[in-house]
């Protein structure tokens, strides 16, 4: 982390700290908190900025302007931090803050500091860095009618809706490339969790259950990755109602990796939705079983129930699967906010 | 504050400043199929990686001048579902292409560009328990397949099983299809 970064972190840490008795009075629930700071970052844009930065709720075509691939190969819309001054840059960051638990804001940060890493040793090459992520607004801020947040650019893409006091993360991909570095001295690994709580599940089933688990097929990318909103497709594995309870709390809490980015009042709502589907909950793995000690996994896994689909699938490109890592999180019932109550 | 990579081998820089994030060396051909009452629809998005690249498109620009024409986009469509071998019930059944579109041939030099083939088989009247299957030859030295069926909209129709080789160029979705008596399906 270089000291410019070092110093909008903090920014945003002192914009927190000045904005909460603020938000204590005023914005007293999580929404009333994302719409205060969403308010608070559009104020510091200018005319041209704002026009960049807003778009229609219902803009299908800004809804859909997501990828896994860096900005400079397929080009998102909104402003991108490269564009903001320190100030700016900081009320963005503290929206996007405020819409993810402190986990989920600390992973989109180390997803971030991956790209700066791929710039820095491509000899600064400009298709990447932490300057190359979008932020959109589509609606109107507000605590009653739905909008949307988004915020993403290459291994990232958050689309965040935002409906009364609902809060939903789905579509989003979340990647990472490396998947593994150092910062300061620590080992950072921003979807280690979720090569980890899977790769013990998958040691947790018994050895039938590993055999209806393990499909005998390989899965080169992600099924329903950009561009494949709207889709469901027939589940395959094993369903959790053969999953005895400790199996079932593990793979909740793998699933948790995904539904816990988001602020927490909406994280509690959404894995209590998930947990009631629990038993119709189908878990697939495909690739080598074992990941060595500290590494991430190479394997492809897919979580499906009647709300969820999660993806995991390590790519080869750069070389070591176990170092690029896309992975996806869906609602097929109620991607961008389309299902019912959100509307 | 000092940052590193723990494996440096995880980099791969390409000539020209391209690198990471999309396909090297993989043919990628991702079908995804839904069944309906009297015909199968697919979906084909087809995305060559950077290494392969020059194969497909010689095989798309046949006339090497660059430009993918409107004729070299329905020849090599249809020169896609004619390395599929398809199958209903055991009996050889012929796809009948609906749609293509096809990237800039830039795109597709840089691992970026998707095509995409949607093509439909006709159903004639079966069983209530029916097999299709899908053989994918389409440049087959360097592809990587992905086949995948939509949950059916129809509730007459209920899926069974999907099974695939470990490449999955071969496919077969066996389903269950009542006429009109839901109950009737296993």
């Amino acid at each position: 982390m270089n000291a410019r970064w070092k110093k909008r972190v903090q920014c945003i840490g002192i914009l927190t700290l000045m904005s909460a008795p603020f938000t204590a009075g005023a914005a007293s629930t999580a929404t009333a908190q994302i719409v205060s700071a969403a308010n608070a970052f559009l104020s510091t844009l200018d005319v041209k900025q704002r026009q960049s930065a807003l778009f229609e709720f219902d803009d299908e075509t800004q809804r859909a302007r997501w990828s896994n691939l860096p900005a400079s190969m397929v080009p998102r819309a909104g402003v991108s931090l490269k564009e903001l001054n320190d100030a700016q840059r900081s009320a963005a960051l503290a929206l996007v803050s405020s819409a993810l638990s402190r986990r989920g804001f600390e992973k989109v940060q180390e997803i971030m500091e991956g790209d700066e890493i791929l710039k820095i040793a491509g000899g600064n090459n400009p298709i990447f860095g932490k300057d190359l992520y979008y932020i959109s607004i589509l609606g109107t801020p507000s605590e009653k009618t739905p909008w949307m947040l988004q915020f993403g650019g290459h291994h990232l893409a958050l689309n965040i809706t935002i409906a009364g006091e609902r809060g939903l993360l789905t579509p989003s991909l979340i990647g990472a490339q490396p998947a593994l570095y150092t910062s300061n001295g620590k080992t950072i690994r921003p979807l280690g969790q979720e090569s980890d709580k899977a790769l013990a599940l998958l040691t947790a089933l018994d050895v039938s259950q590993r055999k209806q688990t393990i499909l005998s097929f390989r899965l080169a990318d992600l099924v329903l990755g950009p561009g494949q909103d709207g889709k469901t497709i027939q589940p395959e594995g094993l369903k959790a109602s053969a999953m005895n309870e400790r199996q079932r709390a593990m793979l909740l809490d793998l699933i948790s990796e995904w539904t816990s980015m988001i602020h927490e009042a909406a994280a509690v709502a959404r894995l209590a939705e998930l947990k009631a589907d629990i038993d119709e909950t189908w878990f697939a793995w495909s690739g080598p079983a074992t990941a060595a000690q500290g590494q991430n996994i190479t394997a492809y896994y897919r979580i499906q129930g009647p709300h969820l689909v999660i993806e995991y699938a390590p790519q080869r490109l750069g070389g070591d699967p176990s170092m690029h890592v896309h992975t996806m999180y869906r609602d097929p019932t109620n991607d961008y906010g389309r299902g019912p109550g959100t509307k | 504050m000092k940052t590193k990579f723990i494996v440096a081998t995880g980099i791969l820089l390409l000539p020209g400043g391209a690198a990471f994030g999309h396909r090297l060396d993989e043919y990628l051909q991702a079908t995804i199929i839904s069944v309906e009452k009297d015909h199968v629809h697919a979906d084909m998005r087809l995305v060559p990686g950077v290494a392969v690249s020059s194969i497909v498109l010689a095989s798309i620009d046949t006339n090497r001048d660059g430009v993918i024409s409107e004729a070299e986009q329905r020849t090599y469509a249809e020169l896609v579902l004619r390395d599929l071998s398809i199958t209903v019930d055991g009996q050889s059944t012929k796809p009948t292409l609906i749609s293509w579109t096809f990237p800039a041939p830039e795109e597709m030099k840089e691992g970026l560009g998707v095509i995409d083939i949607e093509f439909k088989v006709e159903l004639m009247r079966g069983g209530p328990e029916r097999t299709i299957a899908i053989e994918n030859h389409h440049q087959s030295a360097i592809s990587a397949y992905l086949v995948n069926c939509l949950i059916p909209r129809d509730p007459n129709i209920r899926v069974l099983s999907q099974s695939r080789n470990e490449t999955q160029s071969l496919y077969r979705l066996d389903y269950a299809q009542a006429d009109g008596d839901v109950s009737a399906l296993p």
